[in-house]
């Protein structure tokens, strides 16, 4: 009896692995069968010049992360929301592809960079009927700057004369806003700045919709939750905690002719992206680059990039920070010797590894700007550091790393043993240790020992701000907004100036980028001192910068009229389904 | 009885608040905060989230802050949500209909499931069916969730189009309708049917197993010479007795699907929860973590409560003082 049950549990189990095998082999023959449709080209990737957008249509749009729920824009947090703001609401200003400010709802107009006039388009309605005035701009600038305001968007309203009185309670209003009647204001910041405009908090908020609503109980109110209005292509219909939303066309749209009926957006589970744009159940995703390879195969959809905004960095800890008093107090000898800091770069192969763990979407970076950026210098006017181990190992000899005790491994240049200790942030995501392991193995290839450690990520950028002395060389990764000014990161009274990088001349090209007098509007002389900035910090190698990632976005082919650039995707107004 | 009851109702109140105290201090034993993690810079400034610390008053000693969070979960005030920035009791309420309709279906599949297969193996004993069955119950066993959950949507949803992939309703459909029940019905099977497959094959294997031994028991060999159909000795004198254990299960089975549910909504993306809690602990939003911490504790509690209770009902000669 005993023996013939045993038998049956192992022909089930046999049965169960030839079920899972032929599953396995299934995927894989699907995938191979065609590699057509794809492109990599972005910029115009979907713009098929053939026929007229048609009209009507339903667009499901996929989300591989949970929103949050709180969709206006002077309440948002996370990147996932304002995804989903995007399509029913818009600001004052745009970005064109070179990230200038193009205007939107507004125009604007200032002579000293400092007193501006804003002038707003007559008849555009928010979702609710009203129409937009400055009102509702002032509504959200005050709202911003109340003291009950839990949000983290007061930078962009600080600079307006007056807002700190405002905030402090001793004004009822902020005076350097101006209102000459419902379309025109002036705005007066407190001093004059190149980047006044494109720092200023640009996105009106309906003040009829916000009535009698408390600053304080706004984030959690159903006009921020669940019943959202904004002036956008599409208005939100119907939310789903959680899980999905509805959006639909607004008939109303001032800015031309809406295209599609109406656009589901649903939260999905990354395990679940290739088989859900594979089977048509979603028609657009931003892709992770790990399954962009496997939608690529797919041939009903289509991968188009667009150059990001954002890098990546291994920092070297240069010394420590005083938040109190804001000044970088010690120094810290390990990573001193700037050819010790140039032959860690050099030892690095950057191409091999972006192609190893972002599957090639995704180049080395080689300044503290994307090179999308308009204010990011050319590689020839940088110091450009590529793999090269010889070079590394020269300049390490010439910094007296050599190795005197034959252990395979240099020695520091007063003999003692000399081990770099790399850390890095550490989430689910299985790659990221093998992706840190990796670097450390270029290290130890030119003869520097080299540890890595595993920081849980909450845990790790707490650790990293504050300096913990077991943080010697970091991996991170900053983002760069539109705004080009990169003082928030890098000058020596900045606490997010990880490195601790303190050189006095970089900062008074940062001072000077944004002085009025020296530069003025010539956008072109300030991207040259930019340049200049970008050249003293890649001499200075207080980072070596890896890698800039591409935006991925898997679209269907049923999409047409889809196209992205640095700036983002163009208005979802203009999309289509091809029927 | 009733005595009992009370009496175990009382002594849940220092468990509920040595449980509060393990909840808390592990919570804040979580490296970082709610505002610490990868900083997007265009999107915020170091003042911003040092003044948020402040207000949220995290730079209170921490007895301090026990003491405000354990007076005003007494008083009924979860806090309010540091990522949703709304009050948990309502974050939950939002998510808890969820769960509960998963929960639900999943012991309803289990227990239909589980008697079915149980009685059939338990009267069937050593036969083909049987083999097979406990080959299935094997395989729910050794298959850990979220490999099924995986495999489930792989299958059912993408390649056979029986089942929706993700999410748990149908968004264009009006609210309230049949259609919306019948639409949150399909959306809920798959996902129910992987969170109950380990619990329905532990039944259908605990319930067979009871069968076989009490069949073997004197009063059915009695009740056989009396000439008592077979059918009616299974159904009527053997199942009563096995299915005390059963039973008792029950109690225990309230807290473990609302528990077990985290995995199987991630893989589903099914807004219970489940989700809400891996999310929240991702993000160190502290007053959803030990908001929902505390009611699966409570539930684990009244679990157990009706478990006993339960026992006392189905069999007489265990019913305590």
């Amino acid at each position: 009896m005993k023996r013939k049950s045993m038998l049956w549990l192992f022909a089930m189990i046999l049965v169960l692995s030839a079920f899972l095998a032929a599953c396995g082999g299934g995927g894989s023959d699907d995938a191979s069968e065609s590699d057509s449709g794809e492109s990599k080209d972005g910029e115009k990737a979907t713009e098929e010049q053939s026929g007229e957008p048609q009209q009507g249509g339903t667009l499901t749009y996929g989300l591989d992360a949970t929103p949050e729920g709180l969709y206006n824009w002077a309440f948002y947090g996370i990147a996932t929301d304002a995804e989903i703001i995007e399509f029913f609401d818009e600001g004052l200003i745009e970005y064109d592809e070179n990230l200038q400010p193009i205007p939107n709802l507004a125009e604007w107009e200032t002579e000293d960079n400092q007193h501006f006039t804003f002038k707003f388009k007559e008849g555009v309605k928010w979702h609710n009927g009203e129409e937009l005035t400055v009102n509702d701009w002032v509504f959200a600038l005050e709202t911003i700057a109340h003291p009950d305001y839990d949000g983290p968007r007061y930078a962009n309203v600080e600079t307006i004369e007056g807002a700190p009185a405002f905030r402090a309670g001793e004004a009822d209003s902020i005076s350097g806003l101006k209102v000459v009647d419902d379309y025109t204001i002036e705005v007066t910041f407190d001093e004059p700045r190149l980047n006044n405009l494109t720092n200023i908090w640009s996105y009106p908020m309906s003040q009829k919709e916000f009535e009698g609503i408390e600053v304080a109980d706004m984030s959690g109110s159903e006009q921020v939750r669940t019943k959202p209005v904004g002036l956008g292509p599409f208005k939100v219909e119907n939310i789903v905690p959680g899980e999905s939303i509805e959006l639909v066309k607004n008939e109303d749209y001032w800015n031309g002719e809406v295209n599609l009926d109406k656009i589901i957006i649903r939260v999905i589970d990354n395990t679940a992206t290739v088989g859900a744009l594979q089977n048509g159940d979603i028609d657009m995703i931003s892709l992770q680059p790990v399954s962009a390879p496997d939608v690529e195969k797919l041939d009903n959809v289509e991968v188009v990039t667009a150059p990001g905004l954002s890098y990546y960095y291994v920092g070297f800890k240069l010394g420590k920070f005083d938040n109190a008093s804001k000044t970088i107090t010690e120094e810290l000898p390990k990573y001193q010797d700037v050819n010790l800091r140039k032959a860690m770069a050099h030892a690095i192969n950057r191409e091999e590894w972006i192609d190893a763990f972002f599957f090639g979407y995704g180049k080395p970076v080689n300044k503290p700007v994307p090179t999308a950026h308009w204010i990011a210098a050319d590689d020839s006017e940088v110091n450009v550091y590529e793999y090269d181990p010889e070079k590394a190992k020269q300049l390490l000899d010439e910094a007296g790393f050599v190795d005197t005790n034959d252990d395979g491994f240099r020695e520091d240049p007063n003999g003692e043993e000399f081990v770099v200790k790399f850390s890095h942030y550490a989430t689910g995501n299985p790659t990221f240790e093998s992706r840190s392991q990796a670097i450390a193995q270029y290290w130890e290839e030119v003869g520097l020992k080299s540890e890595v450690e595993m920081v849980e990520v909450n845990l790790y950028y707490d650790m990293v701000e504050k300096d913990d002395p077991s943080i010697e060389t970091f991996f991170g990764g900053w983002g760069t907004g539109t705004d080009p000014d990169p003082s928030a990161l890098w000058k020596a009274d900045q606490l997010w100036n990880y490195p601790r990088y303190d050189n006095p001349e970089a900062d008074a090209l940062l001072e000077q980028a944004l002085s009025v007098e020296e530069v003025g509007d010539d956008q072109e002389k300030r991207a040259q001192v930019y340049a200049e900035w970008q050249k003293k910090v890649t001499e200075d190698v207080p980072m070596i910068f890896i890698a800039e990632l591409d935006e991925i976005m898997g679209v269907g082919e049923k999409v047409g009229g889809f196209s992205m650039d640095v700036s983002g995707y163009n208005n979802p107004a203009e999309w289509y389904l091809k029927q | 009885m009733l005595k009992y009851t009370l009496r175990r109702v009382l002594g849940m109140i220092p468990m509920l608040f040595l449980v509060s105290v393990v909840v808390f201090f592990l919570a804040k034993a979580m490296p970082g905060d709610s505002l610490s993690g990868e900083i997007d810079p265009t999107n915020t400034n170091p003042e911003y989230i040092a003044e948020m610390r402040e207000k949220l008053g995290y730079n209170d000693p921490v007895y301090v802050q026990y003491y405000r969070w354990v007076t005003d979960f007494m008083s009924g005030d979860f806090g309010k949500s540091t990522r949703y920035k709304m009050p948990v009791a309502d974050l939950i309420g939002e998510k808890l209909p969820n769960t509960i309709f998963l929960a639900l279906t999943s012991l309803l599949i289990t227990y239909v499931l589980a008697f079915a297969m149980g009685m059939y193996s338990g009267r069937k004993p050593y036969t083909l069916g049987d083999n097979l069955i406990a080959g299935f119950n094997y395989a729910g066993i050794a298959i850990p969730s979220f490999v099924a959950g995986v495999f489930a949507v792989y299958f059912f949803a993408f390649k056979l189009n029986w089942f929706p992939f993700a999410g748990s309703v149908d968004i264009e459909i009006d609210k309230g309708t049949i259609e919306y029940w019948m639409s949150r019905i399909h959306h809920v099977m798959l996902p129910a049917f992987v969170l109950g497959m380990f619990s329905t094959a532990s039944y259908t294997q605990f319930l067979r197993n009871d069968l076989i031994e009490n069949s073997r028991k004197d009063f059915v060999r009695t009740a056989l010479a009396k000439g008592t159909p077979m059918g009616k000795i299974y159904n009527v004198h053997i199942l009563r007795n096995s299915i005390i254990p059963l039973v008792t299960f029950l109690g225990f089975d309230i807290a473990a699907l609302v528990g077990g549910a985290i995995i199987t909504e991630k893989i589903f993306t099914y807004p219970g929860i489940g989700l809400l809690f891996l999310d929240s602990v991702n993000n160190r939003d502290y007053p959803t973590v030990m908001a929902i911490t505390m009611m699966l504790s409570a539930m684990v509690l009244i679990g157990n409560l009706i478990a006993d209770i339960l026992y006392g009902i189905v069999d007489p000669r265990i019913r305590l003082g």
